[in-house]
Protein backbone atom coordinates (compact mmCIF):
# COMPACT_ATOMS: atom_id res chain seq x y z
CA UNK A 1 0.00 0.00 0.00
CA UNK A 2 1.13 3.32 -0.64
CA UNK A 3 2.07 5.61 2.17
CA UNK A 4 0.81 9.35 2.76
CA UNK A 5 2.98 11.77 1.63
CA UNK A 6 4.71 13.95 4.85
CA UNK A 7 7.36 16.64 5.28
CA UNK A 8 10.31 15.95 7.31
CA UNK A 9 14.06 17.02 7.00
CA UNK A 10 14.02 15.50 3.63
CA UNK A 11 11.72 18.00 2.60
CA UNK A 12 7.99 16.26 1.19
CA UNK A 13 8.20 12.19 0.73
CA UNK A 14 6.19 9.40 -0.16
CA UNK A 15 6.22 5.54 -1.16
CA UNK A 16 4.40 3.66 -3.97
CA UNK A 17 3.92 0.43 -4.82
CA UNK A 18 5.07 -0.67 -8.29
CA UNK A 19 1.07 -1.26 -9.51
CA UNK A 20 0.32 1.97 -7.85
CA UNK A 21 3.32 3.46 -9.78
CA UNK A 22 2.09 2.34 -12.96
CA UNK A 23 -0.91 3.19 -12.72
CA UNK A 24 -0.31 6.81 -12.31
CA UNK A 25 2.22 6.55 -15.04
CA UNK A 26 -0.70 5.89 -17.47
CA UNK A 27 -3.16 8.30 -16.28
CA UNK A 28 -0.34 11.15 -16.50
CA UNK A 29 0.04 9.70 -19.82
CA UNK A 30 -3.60 9.60 -20.86
CA UNK A 31 -3.74 13.55 -19.60
CA UNK A 32 -0.26 14.51 -21.64
CA UNK A 33 -2.31 12.92 -25.08
CA UNK A 34 -5.22 14.90 -24.45
CA UNK A 35 -3.50 17.88 -23.87
CA UNK A 36 -1.03 17.24 -27.27
CA UNK A 37 -1.92 19.91 -29.85
CA UNK A 38 -3.44 17.96 -32.66
CA UNK A 39 -1.00 18.26 -35.74
CA UNK A 40 -1.69 21.06 -37.96
CA UNK A 41 0.79 21.32 -41.08
CA UNK A 42 -0.39 24.55 -42.25
CA UNK A 43 0.47 26.61 -39.12
CA UNK A 44 2.12 29.84 -39.33
CA UNK A 45 5.69 29.16 -37.96
CA UNK A 46 6.27 32.64 -36.47
CA UNK A 47 2.81 32.63 -34.71
CA UNK A 48 3.92 29.74 -33.13
CA UNK A 49 6.91 30.09 -32.01
CA UNK A 50 5.55 33.13 -29.87
CA UNK A 51 3.09 30.96 -28.32
CA UNK A 52 -0.31 32.17 -30.77
CA UNK A 53 -2.62 30.11 -32.12
CA UNK A 54 -4.79 31.83 -33.84
CA UNK A 55 -6.89 28.23 -35.19
CA UNK A 56 -7.65 27.57 -31.63
CA UNK A 57 -11.65 26.64 -30.94
CA UNK A 58 -13.30 25.83 -27.49
CA UNK A 59 -12.89 22.17 -27.18
CA UNK A 60 -15.73 19.82 -27.58
CA UNK A 61 -14.52 17.41 -25.18
CA UNK A 62 -15.71 18.10 -21.07
CA UNK A 63 -12.64 16.87 -20.03
CA UNK A 64 -10.69 18.87 -21.61
CA UNK A 65 -12.80 22.06 -21.47
CA UNK A 66 -12.53 21.38 -17.71
CA UNK A 67 -8.13 21.65 -18.22
CA UNK A 68 -8.61 24.76 -20.30
CA UNK A 69 -12.00 26.56 -19.13
CA UNK A 70 -13.40 29.84 -21.17
CA UNK A 71 -11.32 32.41 -18.95
CA UNK A 72 -14.89 35.25 -19.35
CA UNK A 73 -18.19 33.90 -18.91
CA UNK A 74 -20.53 34.37 -21.04
CA UNK A 75 -18.44 35.85 -23.50
CA UNK A 76 -17.69 33.26 -26.20
CA UNK A 77 -15.84 35.77 -28.47
CA UNK A 78 -13.50 37.14 -25.52
CA UNK A 79 -13.11 33.76 -24.07
CA UNK A 80 -12.09 33.17 -27.86
CA UNK A 81 -9.60 35.65 -28.17
CA UNK A 82 -7.51 34.91 -24.86
CA UNK A 83 -7.00 31.17 -25.84
CA UNK A 84 -5.57 32.41 -29.14
CA UNK A 85 -3.06 33.70 -27.02
CA UNK A 86 -2.74 32.01 -23.77
CA UNK A 87 -3.68 28.05 -24.11
CA UNK A 88 -0.76 27.11 -26.21
CA UNK A 89 1.55 27.76 -23.18
CA UNK A 90 -1.50 26.55 -20.86
CA UNK A 91 -1.22 23.31 -22.23
CA UNK A 92 2.66 23.15 -22.59
CA UNK A 93 2.84 23.78 -19.29
CA UNK A 94 0.50 21.43 -17.93
CA UNK A 95 2.20 18.79 -20.29
CA UNK A 96 5.17 19.73 -18.82
CA UNK A 97 4.40 19.18 -15.00
CA UNK A 98 2.54 15.72 -15.79
CA UNK A 99 5.98 15.11 -17.42
CA UNK A 100 8.01 15.94 -14.70
CA UNK A 101 5.29 14.02 -12.16
CA UNK A 102 5.70 10.67 -14.51
CA UNK A 103 9.72 10.55 -14.34
CA UNK A 104 9.84 11.17 -11.00
CA UNK A 105 8.05 7.71 -10.86
CA UNK A 106 11.05 5.93 -12.05
CA UNK A 107 12.71 6.06 -9.25
CA UNK A 108 11.85 4.20 -6.04
CA UNK A 109 11.75 6.71 -2.98
CA UNK A 110 9.82 9.82 -4.25
CA UNK A 111 11.45 12.85 -2.22
CA UNK A 112 10.26 16.18 -3.86
CA UNK A 113 11.94 19.03 -4.09
CA UNK A 114 9.20 22.13 -3.76
CA UNK A 115 9.28 22.71 -7.71
CA UNK A 116 8.68 18.84 -7.76
CA UNK A 117 5.85 19.20 -5.49
CA UNK A 118 4.26 21.80 -7.30
CA UNK A 119 4.60 19.59 -9.95
CA UNK A 120 2.95 16.54 -8.82
CA UNK A 121 0.16 18.73 -6.88
CA UNK A 122 -0.47 20.10 -10.49
CA UNK A 123 -0.75 16.74 -12.63
CA UNK A 124 -2.49 14.76 -9.82
CA UNK A 125 -5.12 17.78 -9.79
CA UNK A 126 -5.63 17.46 -13.41
CA UNK A 127 -5.73 13.67 -13.46
CA UNK A 128 -8.95 14.38 -10.85
CA UNK A 129 -10.32 16.92 -13.11
CA UNK A 130 -10.22 14.49 -15.88
CA UNK A 131 -11.54 11.50 -14.26
CA UNK A 132 -14.47 13.47 -12.18
CA UNK A 133 -15.84 14.54 -15.91
CA UNK A 134 -15.85 10.42 -16.87
CA UNK A 135 -17.29 9.48 -14.05
CA UNK A 136 -19.98 12.79 -14.34
CA UNK A 137 -19.15 14.16 -10.79
CA UNK A 138 -21.55 17.27 -11.51
CA UNK A 139 -21.95 18.94 -7.48
CA UNK A 140 -20.90 17.67 -4.12
CA UNK A 141 -24.09 14.95 -3.69
CA UNK A 142 -22.17 13.24 -6.78
CA UNK A 143 -18.51 13.35 -5.02
CA UNK A 144 -20.03 11.88 -2.09
CA UNK A 145 -21.27 8.77 -3.85
CA UNK A 146 -18.35 8.51 -5.09
CA UNK A 147 -16.15 8.67 -2.01
CA UNK A 148 -18.08 5.65 -0.66
CA UNK A 149 -16.19 3.94 -3.24
CA UNK A 150 -13.60 2.56 -1.40
CA UNK A 151 -13.36 -1.15 -1.69
CA UNK A 152 -11.08 -2.91 -4.40
CA UNK A 153 -13.07 -5.95 -4.13
CA UNK A 154 -16.51 -4.19 -5.30
CA UNK A 155 -14.68 -2.92 -8.56
CA UNK A 156 -16.99 -4.76 -10.79
CA UNK A 157 -17.56 -2.18 -13.75
CA UNK A 158 -15.42 0.81 -15.63
CA UNK A 159 -17.58 2.86 -13.58
CA UNK A 160 -16.89 1.87 -9.87
CA UNK A 161 -12.67 1.06 -11.26
CA UNK A 162 -12.92 4.40 -12.01
CA UNK A 163 -14.24 5.74 -8.47
CA UNK A 164 -11.63 3.34 -6.59
CA UNK A 165 -9.03 5.13 -8.89
CA UNK A 166 -10.40 8.77 -8.28
CA UNK A 167 -10.73 8.35 -4.74
CA UNK A 168 -6.83 7.05 -4.75
CA UNK A 169 -5.64 10.09 -6.24
CA UNK A 170 -7.74 11.79 -3.98
CA UNK A 171 -6.34 10.65 -1.19
CA UNK A 172 -2.68 11.18 -2.66
CA UNK A 173 -3.23 14.49 -3.32
CA UNK A 174 -4.46 15.57 0.01
CA UNK A 175 -1.78 14.18 1.64
CA UNK A 176 0.51 15.56 -0.87
CA UNK A 177 -1.46 19.23 -0.02
CA UNK A 178 -1.13 19.02 4.01
CA UNK A 179 2.47 18.10 3.11
CA UNK A 180 3.05 21.39 0.78
CA UNK A 181 0.64 23.90 3.58
CA UNK A 182 3.10 22.25 6.38
CA UNK A 183 6.45 23.20 3.95
CA UNK A 184 5.01 26.86 3.69
CA UNK A 185 4.22 27.00 7.26
CA UNK A 186 7.76 26.10 8.24
CA UNK A 187 9.44 28.82 5.33
CA UNK A 188 6.98 31.53 6.94
CA UNK B 1 11.35 22.63 13.31
CA UNK B 2 13.36 24.42 15.66
CA UNK B 3 15.05 26.58 12.14
CA UNK B 4 11.42 28.46 12.00
CA UNK B 5 12.14 30.17 15.53
CA UNK B 6 14.04 32.68 14.46
CA UNK B 7 11.29 34.00 12.49
CA UNK B 8 8.14 35.09 14.40
CA UNK B 9 4.88 35.75 13.11
CA UNK B 10 5.66 39.84 12.76
CA UNK B 11 8.51 39.02 10.18
CA UNK B 12 5.79 37.21 7.80
CA UNK B 13 5.02 39.63 5.87
CA UNK B 14 8.46 40.42 4.54
CA UNK B 15 9.53 37.24 3.73
CA UNK B 16 6.69 36.57 1.21
CA UNK B 17 7.34 36.42 -1.94
CA UNK B 18 7.44 38.86 -4.64
CA UNK B 19 4.28 38.30 -5.86
CA UNK B 20 2.54 38.52 -2.75
CA UNK B 21 3.44 42.64 -2.41
CA UNK B 22 2.69 43.27 -5.50
CA UNK B 23 -0.90 41.15 -5.91
CA UNK B 24 -1.62 42.59 -2.13
CA UNK B 25 -1.28 46.16 -3.51
CA UNK B 26 -3.45 45.65 -6.17
CA UNK B 27 -6.52 45.77 -3.38
CA UNK B 28 -7.40 49.05 -4.09
CA UNK B 29 -10.83 49.77 -4.70
CA UNK B 30 -10.36 52.05 -8.08
CA UNK B 31 -8.89 49.41 -10.17
CA UNK B 32 -11.17 48.24 -12.94
CA UNK B 33 -11.25 44.00 -13.40
CA UNK B 34 -12.16 41.62 -11.24
CA UNK B 35 -10.24 37.97 -11.12
CA UNK B 36 -13.36 35.47 -9.89
CA UNK B 37 -12.49 31.93 -8.69
CA UNK B 38 -15.83 29.27 -9.16
CA UNK B 39 -16.76 26.85 -6.89
CA UNK B 40 -16.11 22.93 -8.25
CA UNK B 41 -17.10 19.48 -6.73
CA UNK B 42 -13.35 18.30 -7.54
CA UNK B 43 -10.86 20.90 -5.79
CA UNK B 44 -10.00 20.08 -2.95
CA UNK B 45 -10.42 22.42 -0.56
CA UNK B 46 -6.82 22.40 1.14
CA UNK B 47 -5.63 22.61 -2.29
CA UNK B 48 -7.43 25.72 -3.44
CA UNK B 49 -5.96 27.67 0.12
CA UNK B 50 -2.77 26.10 -0.63
CA UNK B 51 -3.09 28.00 -4.50
CA UNK B 52 -4.44 31.48 -2.97
CA UNK B 53 -1.14 31.26 -0.45
CA UNK B 54 1.23 29.80 -2.39
CA UNK B 55 0.71 32.33 -5.55
CA UNK B 56 -0.88 35.30 -4.20
CA UNK B 57 1.19 35.18 -0.99
CA UNK B 58 -1.94 35.76 1.42
CA UNK B 59 -1.94 34.49 4.88
CA UNK B 60 -3.29 31.23 5.93
CA UNK B 61 -6.50 33.14 7.42
CA UNK B 62 -7.36 35.31 3.85
CA UNK B 63 -6.62 32.28 2.37
CA UNK B 64 -8.80 30.09 4.20
CA UNK B 65 -11.83 32.71 3.98
CA UNK B 66 -11.60 33.36 0.62
CA UNK B 67 -11.69 29.70 -0.05
CA UNK B 68 -15.14 28.96 2.14
CA UNK B 69 -16.27 31.54 0.14
CA UNK B 70 -15.62 29.95 -3.14
CA UNK B 71 -17.09 26.92 -1.68
CA UNK B 72 -20.59 28.20 0.23
CA UNK B 73 -21.29 30.96 -2.59
CA UNK B 74 -20.33 29.70 -5.23
CA UNK B 75 -17.63 32.08 -6.42
CA UNK B 76 -15.39 34.15 -4.74
CA UNK B 77 -13.34 37.43 -6.14
CA UNK B 78 -9.81 36.93 -5.06
CA UNK B 79 -7.57 39.51 -6.62
CA UNK B 80 -8.57 43.11 -8.34
CA UNK B 81 -5.96 44.49 -10.82
CA UNK B 82 -5.80 45.91 -14.54
CA UNK B 83 -7.08 43.55 -17.35
CA UNK B 84 -3.32 42.40 -18.30
CA UNK B 85 -2.66 41.43 -14.55
CA UNK B 86 -6.36 39.48 -14.10
CA UNK B 87 -5.41 37.87 -17.16
CA UNK B 88 -2.37 36.93 -15.91
CA UNK B 89 -4.03 35.60 -12.89
CA UNK B 90 -6.52 33.46 -15.06
CA UNK B 91 -3.59 31.92 -16.98
CA UNK B 92 -2.00 30.85 -13.69
CA UNK B 93 -4.94 29.76 -11.77
CA UNK B 94 -6.01 27.75 -14.66
CA UNK B 95 -2.62 25.79 -14.41
CA UNK B 96 -3.47 25.17 -11.19
CA UNK B 97 -6.56 23.85 -12.40
CA UNK B 98 -8.68 26.15 -10.57
CA UNK B 99 -11.28 27.23 -12.37
CA UNK B 100 -11.03 31.26 -13.45
CA UNK B 101 -12.58 33.95 -15.03
CA UNK B 102 -11.94 37.74 -15.20
CA UNK B 103 -14.61 40.04 -15.65
CA UNK B 104 -14.93 44.10 -15.60
CA UNK B 105 -15.29 45.16 -11.43
CA UNK B 106 -19.22 46.93 -11.66
CA UNK B 107 -19.64 47.89 -8.32
CA UNK B 108 -22.64 46.06 -8.40
CA UNK B 109 -21.86 42.67 -7.98
CA UNK B 110 -18.79 42.13 -5.70
CA UNK B 111 -20.20 38.91 -4.82
CA UNK B 112 -19.96 39.38 -1.57
CA UNK B 113 -15.74 40.16 -1.93
CA UNK B 114 -16.28 44.19 -0.40
CA UNK B 115 -14.25 45.10 2.79
CA UNK B 116 -13.49 41.24 2.86
CA UNK B 117 -9.64 41.30 3.42
CA UNK B 118 -10.30 43.30 6.40
CA UNK B 119 -12.46 41.42 8.28
CA UNK B 120 -10.11 39.34 10.07
CA UNK B 121 -9.61 42.75 11.82
CA UNK B 122 -5.41 42.11 12.13
CA UNK B 123 -5.36 39.29 14.25
CA UNK B 124 -1.90 37.91 14.09
CA UNK B 125 0.05 34.65 14.89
Amino acid sequence: MAKAFKYGLKGISGFLEPAERELLRSLFADVISMLEPSDRGSEDPLAAMIGLDMEVREPSDRALRRLLPNAVKDDAAASLEFRQLTERSLRESKIGALRAAALGLDKDELVLTPADARHWSTALNDVRLVLAERLDIRDEADADHVHQMQDWSQAEDVESYLALVYNFTTWLQESLVQAMLQSLDKRA
Amino acid sequence: MTLSVALGPDTQESTQTGTAVSTDALTAPDVPWNLVIWNDPVNLMSYVSYVFQSYFGYPETKANKLMLEVHRKGRSIVAHGSKEQVEQHAVAMHGFGLWATVEKATGGDSGGGKRGPGKGKGKRG
